[in-house]
């Protein structure tokens, strides 16, 4: 009742503005009757009414502190600080121009990475108590993700002391089919049935799996996710005990995942199956080693992931002593949290992103402080007569505050859509391998804090000239006072060219680093030349012959084509790495003994067709390499880069020798090939990765060499060199592909894409960096052009007068000139020294570049000292142009 | 001229509120009341008078009708609302514990 009264008297006082008179009415008849009072007192009538006034006292005042009196006062008098910040901003355009853009490139900028790197850096991963779970297995040099198999995770699993709980899915996600309805591809994760509360999920509807549902011979039972639930079955609650046909088999549907639901490597899930736990038929499978598996637990409460490393110490030494010894040393034990599993190396971009983008925002903030403080300082006389006037310092610094506030209010509004835009461009930008980054939004926390932040520098630099007391010679002329703080803004603008050199430095190594990889010698020549990466379905092409059926068939076709010179077929192309590989340990030489040394270099092989060598023109130096012949023989044959034969023979007596790859599985019967010739070597190990020794077995015309394992068994990839252009023969394939299966999806690409691809993390990190670092020098540029216009203006008399003495336009440009140089100089100078000490954390970012690179911490200077004198080449010519007569009677 | 005490904050809110109990009246009355009573002692200003009836007004305590005064001239005329009187009771409430106190501490210092 009390505050709808208050609402309607506060209505009332907005729009019905008649209560002045009424005021006025009430005075008048109080003023009467003191006068009234008075001559009943025995005074003579024009004697009553000078006492009746005197004691009255100011109308006005009284006036207008009723008016204060009413509740919606403030309204009134925040539409009049904003009418007047208004007016204030339309008179000083440019002003106000600079100060939305530059609070929009910093506000932009900040929001659209932050919300990027957010997620990776600092939000919490959706599960309950996510620091307390860790990511634990053993890692090696074939395989950097921590892993176990079920040949001892069970031991590890019972005796295990420092986890509350331990969990585990299996190491491949597997493909499976909806088979009813209408038919979809999906992933299928197998997971433990412990997995979800250990990861402390629940389902959104139904239930986790039960203890028994993990034991062999129960029946067939799933979890499917929110995701499928909504697109397949319209969130039917009936979903529940239903049972799905799933690879033509039924499945009973238990529960539905929630809506937030991420398995722990971020890999897609459909549809989650229980794992079987069958510790005996585990240890026995996989060749006897078990099924690989990650796996996942949850600390006890207080124990820390070091901790728990050293607690599972006896339990990895036991492991040791079960695998081979030739191999032993090269297993270690590997705990960490789940986040840094998640994130690997994203973590280093996004903390170098963040730190560009903050350095951005520091930039910016500076440049409003710099630009209020000027302005501040030619208001000084405005703000004096203001409060001659009697305005109190609490008005003028509300009226300082609002115009902060306007400020920081548009600059926010601008800077979001630019976030927006700029979050697209990201998305659009970003490498596959940014976690989360499809599903990346604005965060509204993430702008609220930016436009704090734009707010409070406002107001801090927007205040200190509201807040001095106004002095009354500022009425007359001026003072020293906006000069001294000229001396603060110029160590702003020192600060602002220090951080841009930093900006840039970093953005100039990533650069160099970027150009470098893409133009590096790969040791093929990928022109004229189209790739294919087909994968064969499991259900129709699961056997080697089968496999070897298809791809036989179709290079037959394809060698037919237009244009077409040579046809490989192989499982996977460089300089990515080959899909299977050895520890140089495990190669033995015929009649040499076991040599443990250098053991655990690794050695990646792949499986080619003889044309492959042609097909990619690396050059075979020493041997003939895989003749045709070779397809139809009984002998196994290798190939072998120079790097891992100048490994093997030293001597360079390799062509004729035999060796096996595999004499620690099978220390009985290894398979022996024959060296028959050395290939020159090709980066293998990624485009900014070491050169890994290699060697290459023939695919012949068998089908047990071309039964793949895993997970890219069923891939191959099928190299084209034509003299057609590759739109042409991208056609001619796809044709013929369709014309043996119809069904096949095939995903074309010229290997010159095919190998920029693998550069789009450098290209997104150094176009990223490289963009934020022209925002901050166009920002610390404005700002030095800022500083040295204001201190031109203010010395315009003075330069009058030198002219008037006699110095020349020149001698005035110097003067202004060597002004600005000296801050240049500063700046660079305290940049240079942040950057020698900063450009370390790049390192491991860089390629081919170190990170004190000399040409970038030379050409990074001499850039920034040319643009910023151009940038003040303007003012110190506008100064030059002085007209003494018109500088001496300005004032 | 009598000598004029400053009258504490707020203090001025409950002698107007104190004047409205008997009957409505406009601003002039109050402030004629209050001098009255207090002997003299008390002078309210307008300057400070009419800010504090306005301020009652917005709060709800009392309320404002024009009306005729004794010489037939039209007058504001101030009363006391339900919330008014509460408040009232409240604020003499304090008053008295306030003064109490202070009396208290004036014996025995």
């Amino acid at each position: 009742m009390q505050a709808f009264r208050r609402l309607q008297i506060l209505l009332r006082r907005l729009f019905l503005r008649n209560k002045n008179s009424e005021l006025d009415e009430e005075l008048a008849f109080h003023l009467d009757r003191q006068i009234e009072a008075n001559v009943v007192a025995g005074m003579g009538q024009t004697e009553a009414r000078r006492q009746a006034m005197i004691a009255f006292g100011g109308v006005e005042r009284t006036r207008g502190e009723c008016r204060e009196q009413r509740p919606g006062f403030w309204i009134e008098r925040l539409a009049q600080d904003v009418r007047y910040a208004l007016r204030g901003f339309r008179r000083n355009p440019t002003f106000t121009l600079t100060i939305l853009v530059t609070l929009m490139l910093g506000i932009g900028a900040t929001a659209a990475v932050f919300s990027v790197v957010d997620r990776i850096l600092f939000r919490s991963l959706p599960y309950s108590h996510a620091d307390r779970l860790v990511s634990v297995g053993l890692v090696q040099s074939l395989e950097a993700q921590e892993f176990m198999l079920g040949g001892f995770y069970y031991d590890w699993r019972r005796n295990q002391t420092p986890f509350e709980s331990m969990t585990s899915e299996t190491a491949v996600t597997r493909e499976c089919d909806l088979t009813e309805g209408s038919p979809a591809q999906m992933s299928c994760p197998t997971v433990e049935v412990n997995f979800l509360p250990t990861l402390g999920i629940t389902p959104v509807a139904g239930r986790n799996f039960l203890p028994e549902e993990g034991m062999p011979g129960a029946p067939r039972v799933a979890l499917i996710s929110y995701g499928l639930w909504l697109r397949h079955y319209n969130r039917d609650p009936r979903i529940l005990n239903r049972t799905i046909e799933i690879d033509d088999k039924p499945v009973r549907v238990v529960g539905v995942l929630p809506k937030d639901f991420e398995m722990p490597r971020l890999q897609a899930a459909d549809v989650v199956f229980p794992m079987t736990m069958d510790e005996a038929a585990d240890r026995r499978s996989n060749e006897g080693i078990g099924g690989p598996k990650r796996v996942f637990a949850r600390l006890k409460p207080g124990v820390s992931v070091e901790q728990a490393y050293a607690q599972l110490v006896p339990l990895f030494q036991q492991t040791q002593k079960w695998i081979p010894a030739e191999i032993r040393s090269n297993f270690r034990l590997k705990v960490r949290s789940l986040r840094d599993r998640q994130m690997q190396d994203v973590r280093l971009t996004a903390w170098v992103l963040l730190g560009t983008v903050i350095a951005v925002l520091l930039i910016a903030c500076a440049n409003v402080a710099s630009l209020l403080m000027a302005r501040g300082a030619s208001r000084q006389r405005e703000l004096a007569v203001r409060s001659a006037l009697g305005a109190s310092r609490g008005r003028l610094v509300s009226q300082a505050l609002t115009e902060a506030a306007l400020l920081s209010l548009a600059g926010a509004l601008a800077g979001c859509v630019l976030a927006k835009g700029l979050l697209q461009a990201f998305v659009a930008l970003a490498p596959a391998n940014v976690p989360y980054i499809s599903r990346v939004q604005l965060d509204a926390r993430i702008v609220c804090f930016t436009v704090m932040l734009s707010f409070v520098c406002g107001v801090l630099f927007g205040l200190v000239p509201a807040l001095q007391q106004p002095r009354e010679e500022m009425l007359t002329g001026r003072t020293l006072a906006s000069v001294s703080r000229a001396g603060l803004r110029q160590w702003l603008v020192v600060a602002q060219i220090a951080a841009s050199v930093v900006l840039l430095t970093a953005a100039a190594l990533m650069l160099r680093s970027f150009w470098g990889l893409e133009h590096q010698q790969l040791g093929m020549r990928e022109d004229n030349t189209v790739t294919a990466s087909i994968t064969l379905g499991p259900r129709n092409y699961s056997s080697g012959a089968s496999k070897m059926a298809f791809f036989q068939q179709l290079a037959t076709r394809l060698r037919f084509g237009p244009g077409v010179q040579v046809v490989s077929v192989s499982d996977s192309l460089p300089p990515g790495n080959g899909h299977g590989a050895v520890r140089f340990g495990e190669i033995l030489v015929d009649g040499r003994p076991r040599s443990m040394e250098g053991g655990g270099t690794v050695v990646t092989m792949r499986s080619i067709s003889p044309e492959y060598f042609r097909a990619l023109d690396i050059p075979v130096v020493r041997g003939e390499g895989f003749r045709d012949e070779d397809l139809n023989s009984s002998d196994r044959v290798v190939v072998l880069s120079q790097r891992l034969a100048e490994m093997l023979f030293p001597a360079g007596d390799s062509i004729g020798k035999l060796v096996n790859f595999d004499h620690v599985d099978f220390p009985k019967s290894p398979t022996w090939y024959r060296v028959v010739g050395v290939a020159a070597n090709v980066k293998n190990g990624g485009l900014s990765g070491e050169q890994t020794p290699e060697y290459y077995l023939l695919r012949r015309n068998r089908a047990d060499d071309w039964v793949g394992r895993g997970v890219w068994g069923q891939t191959s990839m099928v190299v084209v060199r034509s003299s057609l252009p590759s739109e042409e023969t991208a056609k001619w394939i796809r044709l013929q592909v369709a014309a043996l299966d119809p069904t096949l999806p095939v995903d074309i690409a010229t290997l010159r894409q095919r190998v920029s691809k693998l550069a789009d993390q450098p290209r997104f990190q150094a176009s990223l960096v490289g963009f934020f670092a022209a925002i901050g020098l166009l920002l610390a540029v404005i700002g030095l052009y800022g500083v040295i216009a204001f201190l031109v203006a203010q010395r315009t008399q003075e330069i009058g007068m030198r002219m008037a003495l006699g110095a020349r336009r020149t001698d005035i440009l110097q003067l202004v000139m060597a002004r600005s140089m000296r801050l240049i100089a500063a700046g660079v100078a305290a940049g240079l020294v942040a950057a020698l000490a900063s450009s370390r954390v790049l390192a491991s970012l860089l390629f081919g570049v170190g990170p004190r690179d000399p040409v970038t911490f030379a050409l990074v200077p001499l850039l920034l000292v040319a643009i910023g004198l151009a940038a003040t080449a303007i003012p110190a010519r506008l100064a030059s142009r002085v007209d003494p007569a018109v500088a001496l009677r300005s004032e | 001229m009598p000598p004029q005490s400053d009258l504490l904050q707020g203090t001025l809110d409950l002698l107007i509120l104190k004047s409205l109990t008997l009957e409505p009246m406009h601003g002039w009355g109050i402030a004629q009341r209050i001098q009255q009573v207090s002997k003299d002692v008390l002078q309210v200003g307008q300057g400070s008078l009419y800010p504090a009836l306005h301020r009652l007004e917005y709060k709800g305590w009392i309320e404002a009708e024009w009306g005729g005064s004794e010489n037939n001239r039209r007058a504001k005329f101030y009363s006391l609302t339900k919330t008014g009187k509460k408040q009232l009771e409240t604020e003499l409430e304090n008053w008295e514990r306030l003064t109490k106190a202070i009396g208290l501490v004036l014996k025995e210092a």
